[in-house]
């Protein structure tokens, strides 16, 4: 099953609306680093609210996502992570060190929107 | 099942007892659909494999009911003698006065002994047998009898049966012996069923009060638009750091908290593991987009943490609560001013005007 991209304004925005294979997860980090350059995206938004598990090799897929779009110039913000899913990736020691996290959509693209935001004032 | 289920209106009063044992619950009202030990079974999970495997532990075959039932008459006409044998013993002993020195429950315990004895022999040893036992195990309860008094008077009561059985069979001992096993399978299985229930009835007292203290220890606060107070007071074990932790997750999520302030000034120790849990919740918290801020690690805490060598970096620390409540209120983009003109923020606004 592949993950629908949307592009909305310099956000990409991926969607996960079912546990993915590892291949799947493969397929869309390699989708998102080609269309950050293709859409010359700013900012990149990960949304796995309807996902109710989360292993190591997603939570490192996420993270090579994150640095994969810091190094082709976009922020990413992972959002919509449920508390039982928080609280089980705590217990297996699943951190996503140095990925900006929020609670919901809404709030990944207000985050994404002041970064952006702020730059522009310090310029 | 329901048929043996005597539907018993028992009315003790703190007057006619004799002894202060009845504190509250004065009027037992029984009906026939809800009787306290049919509910305490349900509780208990005692069901038909249940019960069957409490019989099969102890023994219990065929060969112990034909044992049982010929000598089935020589037990229920002297069903009187017996109990008498029991409760006598109670009122000997000075622990057995709580049965014995309150008459309507020496009353209603002597009517279920005799009940009980004549359903001893009553080789049907099912769900309507075992909720015989608890109904009188509720009252050794109630009244506050010890099971160990309660084993000595049983104890005594086998031993009277015993001595009958080897009156009867004064010429084949060998079967008074073998018919006496028998009973005691019984006796046993009875005895399994009666401390079973008595110690559940006891620990229900510590689960109401853990389960009170599990929700009273955790509250999770509102106190600003996206602004969420957590004070902990006591002691953070496994268990509880795990409500914490779920408690904190989904208050973040009903509010949509951005910024969630952990009070630790209630408490005392914080060790390694309680470190490690505090860790965990914050980082739980930040998976979900929030940040918290951990407020009032005393200095004797502050320093034994550092003793010990714990690595607290990850935590966003801030002396006291109030501290730690203007730090997340910046966070969350409030700025308090006073109203009062002659001091705080509000002044200093005036001035630089």
């Amino acid at each position: 099953m592949s993950v629908p991209i949307l592009k909305q304004g310099d956000v990409l925005i991926a969607s996960i609306q079912a546990a993915l294979s590892d291949r799947d997860l493969v397929e869309l980090r390699d989708e998102i680093a080609g269309r950050i350059g293709r859409l010359r995206a700013r900012g990149v938004i990960i949304d796995l609210t309807a996902l109710d598990v989360l292993d190591s090799f997603a939570t490192r897929t996420i993270r090579d996502i994150a640095c994969t779009a810091r190094l082709r110039g976009a922020r990413s913000v992972v959002v919509g992570i449920q508390p039982d899913v928080a609280f089980a990736m705590v217990q297996l020691g699943l951190s996503l060190d140095g990925v900006a996290t929020a609670l919901d959509l809404e709030e990944g693209l207000a985050l994404l929107g002041t970064r952006q935001g702020s730059r522009a004032v310090g310029n | 099942m329901c048929g043996l289920v005597r539907a018993a209106k028992l009315t003790l009063s703190r007057e006619a007892s004799g002894s202060g044992a009845f504190s509250k619950g004065d009027v037992i009202l029984v009906d026939s659909q809800h009787t306290p030990s049919l509910l305490l079974m349900r509780e208990m999970g005692l069901n038909e494999q249940d019960v069957a495997r409490r019989q099969y532990i102890v023994g219990l075959e065929a060969t112990d009911l034909e044992r049982i039932a010929g000598v089935r008459s020589l037990i229920t006409e002297h069903v009187e003698e017996y109990a008498s044998v029991f409760f006598d013993y109670l009122a000997a002993l000075e622990e057995g006065r709580a049965v014995t020195g309150n008459r309507p429950v020496a009353e209603r315990a002597r009517q279920l002994k005799r009940e009980h004895l004549v359903a001893m022999v009553g080789e049907q040893y099912g769900t309507g047998y075992v909720a015989q036992r608890l109904e009188l195990a509720l009252l050794y309860n109630k009244a506050g009898l010890e099971l160990r008094v309660f084993l000595a008077a049983f104890h005594h009561l086998l031993k009277a049966i015993g001595g009958a059985l080897l009156d009867h069979f004064e010429t084949d001992p060998r079967r008074a012996f073998d018919t006496f096993m028998s009973l005691k399978k019984v006796a046993f299985f009875d005895i399994g069923v009666t401390v079973d229930a008595m110690v559940f009835e006891r620990e229900r007292v510590i689960r109401q009060q853990q389960a009170a203290i599990r929700e009273l220890s955790t509250p999770v606060l509102q106190i600003r638009d996206r602004l969420l107070l957590l004070p902990i007071i006591g002691i953070i074990d496994t268990h509880r750091a795990r409500l914490i932790t779920e408690g904190l997750l989904r208050a973040i999520r009903a509010n949509r908290a951005k910024v969630a302030v952990m009070d630790v000034t209630g408490v005392a120790t914080i060790d390694s593991r309680v470190a490690n849990h505090l860790i965990q919740t914050v980082t739980a918290a930040k998976l979900m987009g929030a940040s918290v801020i951990v407020t009032g690690l005393s200095a004797e805490v502050a320093q034994s943490l550092v003793a010990l060598g714990i690595d607290l970096t990850k935590l966003n620390t801030v002396g006291d609560l109030q501290g730690g409540m203007e730090e997340a209120e910046a966070l969350v983009g409030y700025r308090v001013t006073s109203t009062d003109k002659r001091r705080g923020p509000a002044a200093s606004d005036d001035a630089s005007s």
